[in-house]
């Protein structure tokens, strides 16, 4: 009698959610988790002026005045700066091999890198570098994503992502560092810096997308939702064969 | 005997040009069709034209077709459908084309093949830039079709171009009140008809 009321339950709220979601689309395992989505829109369009009045502008200056070698020591240098948080979520994902890496790539570059600028662990045969954060942890221990969420400048994420951020950020040993220093604006300029850093990168592959994408913020949603899919299954070009792709993605309807 | 040797002779011609063994020698010689389009950097028309080629000979574009449409390729009429296939292919030759063109002297190789179901193989590959840096992993969904093999998908860096493009013309349609007609209408004019 008790499975019967449980199932009568099951199925009744099978149905509201049925009700709840766009009616035939309701059962399309590709449709997106986005019910903020006119305020997200609104925040991309913000995000894209920032990007085309600011960010883009300063990343090419970047590009034009800093010689290729300057910048790579710049990119390798906020690379080992994010390691820690890396290593911690390696720890928290019980991941122990890769935390390994981690640590031997953190020492390595650290000193004989000269702070981060050199890297010398890639030279030294340690493999590849990953990166975790805490929204990947989240996933791992079994966090739902939650609904899509566009951020003011800093981008594209979900509920369970912006969590993951906020922590990161709190969490990272170079901004306590500065905090304990009254060097509060540090970690926000590093954001800034890193944010340049990556955009020169970039520009004429998010420019062409842009240019021929029907609708941009529907392709850069697919993308990052499916990035931070792959990066949660720990799928990274060091793994040349490739993790199992979830199951069930051939062309069928 | 000499039915035998015409029997033959009706095999042979039956099969495909260029009939590949497997699915990844399938893949390999694809990719560096598309690399040679790539590195050559023709004239748009011509790379336009090569890079259709290409896509007949490697893609099931009915079947990609129905899976981007979803839910919608079940409610289109027939005129809607065929008149979506032949768009969506104008469509993808003109818009990767044009994202292609960023790249150049790109090195591509197979490097693995493994069962994914009962007619599916996943075939992976690398592409390695020529400036350096981690090469980029790309991953091709092969299936057996009638005369030798088609990609059902491709996935760069764990991101399927097939379920990009299913999301993002859901999300057209979705805001044009569910209506086919209106990703059709955009399809038109992106590809100058």
């Amino acid at each position: 009698m008790r499975t019967f009321r449980l199932a009568g339950a099951l199925v009744g709220a099978a149905l509201l959610a049925g009700c709840a979601g766009t009616g035939e689309l309701a059962d399309d395992p590709y449709a997106v988790n986005d019910p903020l989505e006119d305020v997200n829109r609104a925040i991309f369009e913000l995000n894209l002026a920032v990007d085309d009045y600011l960010l883009v502008p300063a990343a090419k200056a970047y590009r034009t005045v800093v010689p290729e070698l300057g910048r790579e020591a710049v990119q390798n240098f906020f690379a080992n700066l994010r390691t820690p948080i890396t290593l911690v979520n390696d720890v928290l994902q019980g991941e122990t091999e890769r935390a390994g890496h981690t640590f031997t790539r953190l020492w390595l570059n650290t000193t004989f890198g000269l702070g981060g600028l050199l890297d010398v662990a890639t030279y030294f045969g340690v493999p590849p570098a990953h990166t975790e954060d805490f929204g990947q942890t989240f996933a791992v221990w079994g966090v739902e994503d939650g609904p899509y969420l566009m951020l003011p400048l800093l981008g594209p994420a979900n509920l369970r992502d912006a969590a993951g951020i906020a922590a990161g950020f709190f969490a990272d040993p170079f901004n306590i560092w500065m905090g304990s220093i009254d060097m509060d604006w540090v970690p926000y300029a590093r954001g800034v810096a890193e944010a340049v850093d990556t955009r020169s990168r970039n520009i004429e592959t998010f420019q062409t997308l842009r240019e021929t994408s029907i609708d941009y913020y529907a392709t850069i949603r697919s993308l990052y939702q499916q990035r931070r899919s792959a990066d949660i299954r720990n799928e990274d070009s060091s793994s040349p064969s490739g993790n199992p792709i979830s199951a069930g993605r051939p062309a069928t309807e | 005997m000499a039915l035998l040797r015409l029997l033959l002779v009706f095999v042979l011609a039956a099969a495909p040009a260029a009939a590949a063994p497997d699915p990844a020698g399938f893949v390999s010689e694809l990719g560096d069709k598309t690399l040679e389009i790539i590195n050559k950097r023709p004239p748009k028309e011509e790379r336009d034209r090569r890079f259709r080629a290409v896509l007949h000979e490697g893609f099931d574009m009915q079947a990609l077709s129905r899976f981007v449409l979803g839910p919608h390729w079940r409610t289109a009429t027939e005129q809607q459908r065929s008149e979506f296939v032949k768009l969506f292919e104008d469509w993808i030759v003109s818009a990767y084309g044009e994202r292609f063109s960023n790249y150049s002297g790109e090195q591509f190789k197979v490097t693995g093949q493994r069962p994914e179901s009962e007619s599916v193989t996943l075939v992976t590959s690398q592409i390695v830039r020529p400036s350096g840096g981690p090469p980029i992993r790309v991953d091709w969904r092969v299936a057996k079709a009638a005369n030798g093999f088609r990609i059902s998908d491709v996935v760069v860096e764990g991101i399927s171009l097939m379920v990009t493009q299913r999301q993002e013309f859901a999300s057209v349609i979705q805001r044009n009140g569910g209506q086919l007609e209106a990703l059709l209408k955009v399809l038109r004019e992106r590809t100058g008809q």
